[in-house]
């Protein structure tokens, strides 16, 4: 059975949406055993910070409160904090997911995918700066 | 058209408390009888006369209460010994479940002193798709260690046993042929007596896992020609944590015990131990005395009245009365699932074929939301991988939700299930 919060999440997802012109974007799939799964996810980032967090999935009711779940626990926190968030962390936010449906907690890869990307930005952005002074 | 009830499932129906429950505001459809059944009055009765006028350890205690908990139990190994045909009662290990038994085997011969009884390097072990993980891990776990190979047999496309490969995969390696009788996924009953036949043609023993089976139909071991049946009590009206090993007299004797320990033992010196003789040898420890006679039943010594267990009750409305009603409930089942839209019925579509276990998949939609959704109006089904991942691997099917049958459910509920199903298809999963 899905716990009180898939079903909460499920039915009620938070975040749900698009960043136009975001710091970072990243997606991923639930791969051969999930196929259906599909995360997409946006942040912004400010002083380092995820100041805003979007996603739209597709998917089972596991993939879309995974979603929401995992961008309530990166709101806020530093890139370095929210790289650290791990499925089995989601999965326990969760209170736990059925047999079989830990896979299809695809939104921590999206966000590292997003995370990446945002850092990868500042880089080249920092490395501009610099060429340019 | 409705086919005229076979039993009275009304007046069985009186017997289980738990049916009056509701489930929020709805009354309780219990479709999850193949996971675990209810329990009737007689049998609660029972488990409530032992724990208040006979509780004590058998086979150790010189007192009258000792005594008198010893001839219950063994009383009841001898009515499951009758229940399921066999010769007597030497033959009945009374374990925790079937899972227990199927280890029981598979460590017993993996270890066994009798080398005739012992797997070998090179040997083969041969199950099928089907199985429910309780009939396949042991062998992988065993099978690895002792160096044997293990033989998977396929399905064919409509959901029944491959016999073909079945028959030409047995060598004369073979040692064991383990088979669901009833499949807990497809509802499938497989052809047992054949593939006994082909087993002990090739010189292998046969184990029949019958918790999906002894339940519901008649089941006679002699009949059936096996080495071994494994089956649950508590999937059969009796409590959780009481199941039963059949093993064929000749061979309890010549296997060795997989558990050791306390009650099994002839003797026992600093130096080793000797045996009791079967199937106290393979009953190590204190059993679940309250247990085995809730499903076996015995005499109330001091009334001379009778406790009833589990198979009085199965044996009283008969168990060919059980397979029909069950088998009218199906069938009445799969007509409305088959003329529902996006819903795929696995397994055999004949309800001769199979047992009162229907799993389904309602395309594009996940197998938990929809039990969760039928949980809203009260229904209890099953969703998942059903134990049986590797099936649901061959069927391609991330899961499937299960409704499984029993005495006590009726052609109405079937009605209302179908209706809740085809509003939650139609409307509540767009």
């Amino acid at each position: 059975m899905y716990s009180h919060e898939v079903l909460e999440h499920f039915l009620h997802p938070r975040h749900v949406g698009t960043i136009e012109d975001p710091s970072g974007f990243g997606q991923a799939g639930g791969g051969e055993r999930c196929p259906d799964d599909l995360a997409y996810i946006w942040i912004r980032v400010a002083d380092g910070r995820i100041v805003e967090i979007r996603h739209k999935t597709l998917g089972c009711p596991v993939a879309i409160a995974a979603s929401s779940v995992t961008c309530e626990m990166a709101l806020g926190k530093t890139l370095a904090e929210a790289l650290a968030i791990t499925p089995e962390a989601v999965i326990a936010a969760l209170g736990g997911v059925p047999e079989r449906k830990a896979n299809s907690t695809v939104a921590p890869k999206a966000l590292r995918a997003a995370i990446m990307q945002a850092l990868d930005r500042n880089g080249q952005a920092e490395q501009q700066d610099a060429s340019t002074d | 058209m409705r086919e005229p009830p076979i039993l009275d499932a009304q007046s069985i129906r009186a017997d289980f408390p738990i049916l009056q429950r509701r489930v929020g505001d709805k009354p309780l459809i219990y479709f999850d009888n193949a996971a675990t059944t209810h329990k009737p009055r007689q049998v609660l009765r029972t488990i409530e006369t032992f724990y208040t006028t006979y509780n004590a350890n058998v086979h150790r205690s010189p007192h009258t209460l000792g005594l008198e908990a010893t001839e219950l139990y063994e009383q009841a190994h001898e009515n499951v010994a009758r229940f399921i045909g066999a010769a007597d009662a030497r033959e009945i290990v009374f374990v925790r479940n079937s899972t227990e038994a199927i280890n029981l085997v598979a460590y017993s011969l993996l270890s066994g002193e009798n080398e005739r009884l012992r797997l070998q390097e090179g040997d083969q072990v041969v199950v099928t798709v089907m199985e429910h993980h309780s009939d396949l891990v042991p062998w992988q776990r065993v099978c690895a260690q002792a160096g044997a190979t293990l033989k998977v047999i396929d399905i064919r496309d409509d959901g029944t046993l491959d016999m073909e490969q079945l028959s030409a995969a047995l060598t004369e390696r073979t040692r064991l042929v383990c088979c669901a009788h009833g499949s807990n996924v497809l509802g499938t009953i497989n052809p047992v007596q054949e593939i006994g036949r082909l087993a002990h043609q090739a010189g292998a023993l046969f184990l029949v896992d019958g918790a999906q089976s002894v339940p519901h139909m008649p089941v006679d071991v002699k009949q059936i020609g096996c080495d071994f049946l494994a089956f649950s009590g508590h999937k059969m009206l009796a409590p959780m944590d009481i199941g039963v090993l059949y093993g064929k007299r000749e061979l309890l004797q010549e296997m060795s015990p997989f558990l050791y320990g306390g009650e099994m033992v002839a003797d026992v010196t600093l130096t080793g131990a000797t045996w009791k003789e079967p199937p106290w040898k393979f009953e190590a420890g204190t059993a679940n005395v309250c247990g085995g006679i809730a499903l076996g039943g015995a005499t109330d010594l001091r009334t001379g009245q009778h406790l009833e267990g589990a198979v009085d009750y199965l044996e009283r409305i008969s168990m060919a009365q059980v397979r029909a009603h069950e088998r009218a409930l199906t069938r009445h089942a799969l007509q409305g699932l088959r003329d529902m839209e996006r819903v795929r019925v696995y397994g055999p579509l004949d309800a001769d074929r199979r047992g009162g276990i229907l799993a389904f998949a309602v395309e594009g939609s996940d197998a938990h939301l929809v039990a969760h959704l039928l949980n809203d109006e009260g229904i209890a089904v099953r969703a998942g991988g059903l134990c049986a991942y590797p099936l649901a691997d061959r069927l391609g099917v991330a899961g499937t939700v299960r409704a499984s049958f029993y005495i006590y459910n009726t052609e109405d509920e079937v009605d209302r299930f179908l209706e809740v199903l085809e509003d939650i298809v139609r409307c509540r999963l767009l």
